[in-house]
């Protein structure tokens, strides 16, 4: 029992020490009068999400606020559900999250917000009733349109056969915007053949692969191929690139610069869609500061480092601006 | 007899030791904010969904399977109970109606899952990894199909009580968890149920030969494990609000390392329902905490896997000692 217990202490004085070096140290260096932002992403260690963080911790570093960026490991609203829930335990002054799904954030948000925490919303919107501040990228209309014009533009014709790929077929901004390019693809380009229902890759780019290797199999026709959620563009232009269709299937996605560089380069993904998610989340960051310094926030409004932002007639709609595209000679000017 | 027991309970008591440890622990990295009773509240509300949930992975690797359709059990019957709940409630029927209705539901649509793993593992003798594999899909399609991927929603008020009410103070989700964790103890170690479980676990063809009917065993303990989800279900279905094929997905390895750090042998046969409790715990604390302190959320995953291969490795070194 006692060599038990020996090792016991032994190993919990490595988990301490593991556990200091890493967050033991944020708490002491937040002053007791700094703001506290959560910044609460749909899930960590995805390229898109890793990006949004540099911006989030560059707007706090900016603005003089404590940011703490974190979310689950996994796209789990239960688990988002208990860290939020963790984070109304340990007071802090808000949050602003990018919910799973929105219905499960809605019982918890509202119980922060009763506990007197600021209640953002940021890349995905969460249930309006609960929320002070929304904050989106873009139009979702315009944006989910832009797609099929893009597709349009680089296939260089209207009548094909093209198929979707999308992250997960309950995530409430990809549908958003697939909705809204569908009703828009059907009025205006009515040669355009959708093959099959939208195809779900998880969020994982090893998915949206092999989806994409099956698509091409199963229908020889397909000239196009649209995919939504980051991962889905890079599996889908492996796919192309392994089998030297780049001149055959036009495909358009969202995608960071970064990870789909190569793909871009060699024409398997002819363009990228997207805002920057740092930005996003300066954004966020900034505008989160200002409800909690009691200051207005205007439409037309001029925000360091992201430019002008838009907000809608409620009030709190903000709009961040037009996405960028990333093509074959546009893509080098980006780095994130 | 004192030394029989601390032996007999040696794994609960070193469980115990790191329990303690680690709550010593996350008091001492965030004092203001985790030794706090509002977090306390917070952590007794978390706990129970995945502490049920737990005991259906547990329950089924005792016979020395595995139930890998366990997330995708709950989600399912939370669906079912759910659209059953918001139909009802919708056509304006009153609310003790609707409830009690919708209950069987969740419970049904449990059992349901949990009975066609059962028949499948114990009539028609598929592998139980491959048969809970199978039904995890198929029941996470289904989920799918029924709500088209999006949340089902509309619940009456007076459903928010299982997630959130209490009851003179205690938490109901604490109370039914409390009750499934008496359950599972009686069924388990004081009935003969329990004994041909463990006894199906360590040696399959010696519980066949000594007369008992292990198939209707196998069947009866798969139920027992689906409608362990459904209750786990109807706790999540009121907590979030609502009911979704993903919700509760990141439960599914985590309840097999919990059943596992309990000291539940994965090989079958060995159990402990104590043990399982303290594992839970020890898992909610460690998450709430590390969270709370602000750490990266992949290294509380590297904590607790450091906990996991600890606990297993001191396990397996006493039970070398005990047969020297």
């Amino acid at each position: 029992m006692k060599k038990t217990l020996c090792i016991t202490l032994v190993f919990l004085l490595i988990v301490s020490a593991v556990s200091f070096a890493n967050g033991g140290g944020e708490g002491k260096a937040a002053a007791d009068d700094e703001l506290t932002i959560v910044v609460m992403p749909k899930l960590v260690g995805i390229p898109y999400f890793n990006a949004a963080e540099k911006g989030a911790v560059a707007a706090g570093k900016d603005l003089g606020v404590n940011v703490i960026y974190t979310g689950p490991t996994t796209a789990d609203a239960a688990q988002q559900v208990r860290m939020v829930e963790d984070f109304i335990a340990r007071g802090v002054d808000c949050i602003a999250v990018a919910p799973n799904d929105p219905a499960a954030m809605t019982p918890v948000l509202r119980k922060a917000q009763q506990a007197g925490v600021l209640i953002m919303d940021w890349d995905t919107p969460a249930d309006p009733s609960v929320v002070d501040i929304s904050v989106h990228q873009i139009d979702d209309v315009e944006y989910g349109q832009m797609f099929w014009d893009k597709l349009v533009e680089f296939a260089g014709k209207d009548t094909m056969d093209y198929a979707i790929i999308t992250g997960g077929l309950s995530a409430a901004n990809l549908n958003c915007w697939i909705d809204a390019g569908l009703k828009y693809a059907a009025a205006k380009y009515p040669g355009l053949n959708l093959l099959t229902e939208r195809v779900p890759s998880d969020e994982k780019q090893q998915v949206a692969y092999q989806k994409a290797l099956e698509l091409i199999k199963a229908y020889p026709s397909m000239e196009g191929l649209i995919c939504f959620s980051s991962p889905a563009p890079i599996g889908a232009g492996q796919a192309i690139q392994e089998k030297g269709l780049q001149n055959d299937i036009t495909v358009i996605g969202c995608a960071l610069p970064n990870d789909a560089r190569p793909y871009i380069k060699d024409g398997s993904v002819d363009a990228a869609l997207l805002w920057d998610p740092a930005t996003l989340s300066y954004l966020t960051v900034y505008l989160a500061k200002k409800a909690l310094t009691g200051e207005a926030i205007t439409d037309g409004m001029e925000v360091p480092n992201v430019g002008k932002i838009g907000v809608s007639a409620d009030g709190k709609t903000i709009i961040m601006g037009a996405p960028s595209e990333f093509n074959k000679d546009t893509v080098d000017n980006y780095d994130f | 007899m004192k030394q029989i027991n601390t032996k007999k309970y040696r794994n609960e008591i070193i469980l115990f030791i790191v329990f303690i440890s680690v709550f010593i622990l996350m008091s001492a990295i965030s004092p203001s904010t985790f030794l706090t009773v509002y977090n306390m509240q917070s952590m007794a509300y978390q706990m129970p969904e995945f502490g049920i949930m737990t005991f259906a992975m547990m329950v089924v690797i005792i016979t020395g399977g595995i139930n890998l359709s366990v997330t995708a059990t709950s989600a399912l019957s939370a669906i079912i109970g759910g659209l059953v709940l918001s139909t009802l409630h919708s056509n304006g029927i009153g609310s003790f109606w609707v409830i009690a209705v919708s209950l069987i539901g969740f419970l049904i649509a449990a059992a349901a899952c949990g009975a066609l793993n059962g028949f499948v593992v114990a009539y028609v003798g598929v592998t139980p990894f491959l048969v809970t594999l199978a039904t995890m899909t198929l029941f996470g399609g289904i989920s799918v199909k029924i709500t088209k991927g999006g949340a089902i929603s509309g619940f009456p008020e007076s459903f928010f009580f299982f997630g959130n009410g209490d009851v003179f103070g205690i938490p109901f989700p604490v109370i039914i968890y409390s009750l499934i964790i008496l359950v599972t103890w009686i069924l388990l170690n004081k009935s003969p149920f329990g004994l041909r479980a463990f006894m199906l676990g360590c040696n399959p063809k010696a519980t066949l030969y000594s007369g008992v009917d292990t198939k209707k065993l196998l069947l009866k303990l798969y139920i027992y494990s689906g409608l362990l989800c459904g209750i786990s279900a109807v706790i999540m279905a009121s907590r979030y609000n609502s009911a979704k094929d993903t919700y509760g997905s990141s439960y599914l390895l985590q309840s097999v390392a919990a059943s596992v750090l309990g000291g539940t042998d994965i090989a079958g046969g060995y159990g402990s329902v104590l043990g399982v409790v303290i594992a839970v715990a020890i898992i909610q604390v460690i998450y709430s905490g590390l969270n709370i302190a602000g750490l990266n959320p992949y290294l509380t995953n590297v904590v607790i896997g450091l906990i996991l291969i600890f606990v297993l490795a001191i396990n397996y070194l006493n039970s070398l000692r005990n047969r020297d």
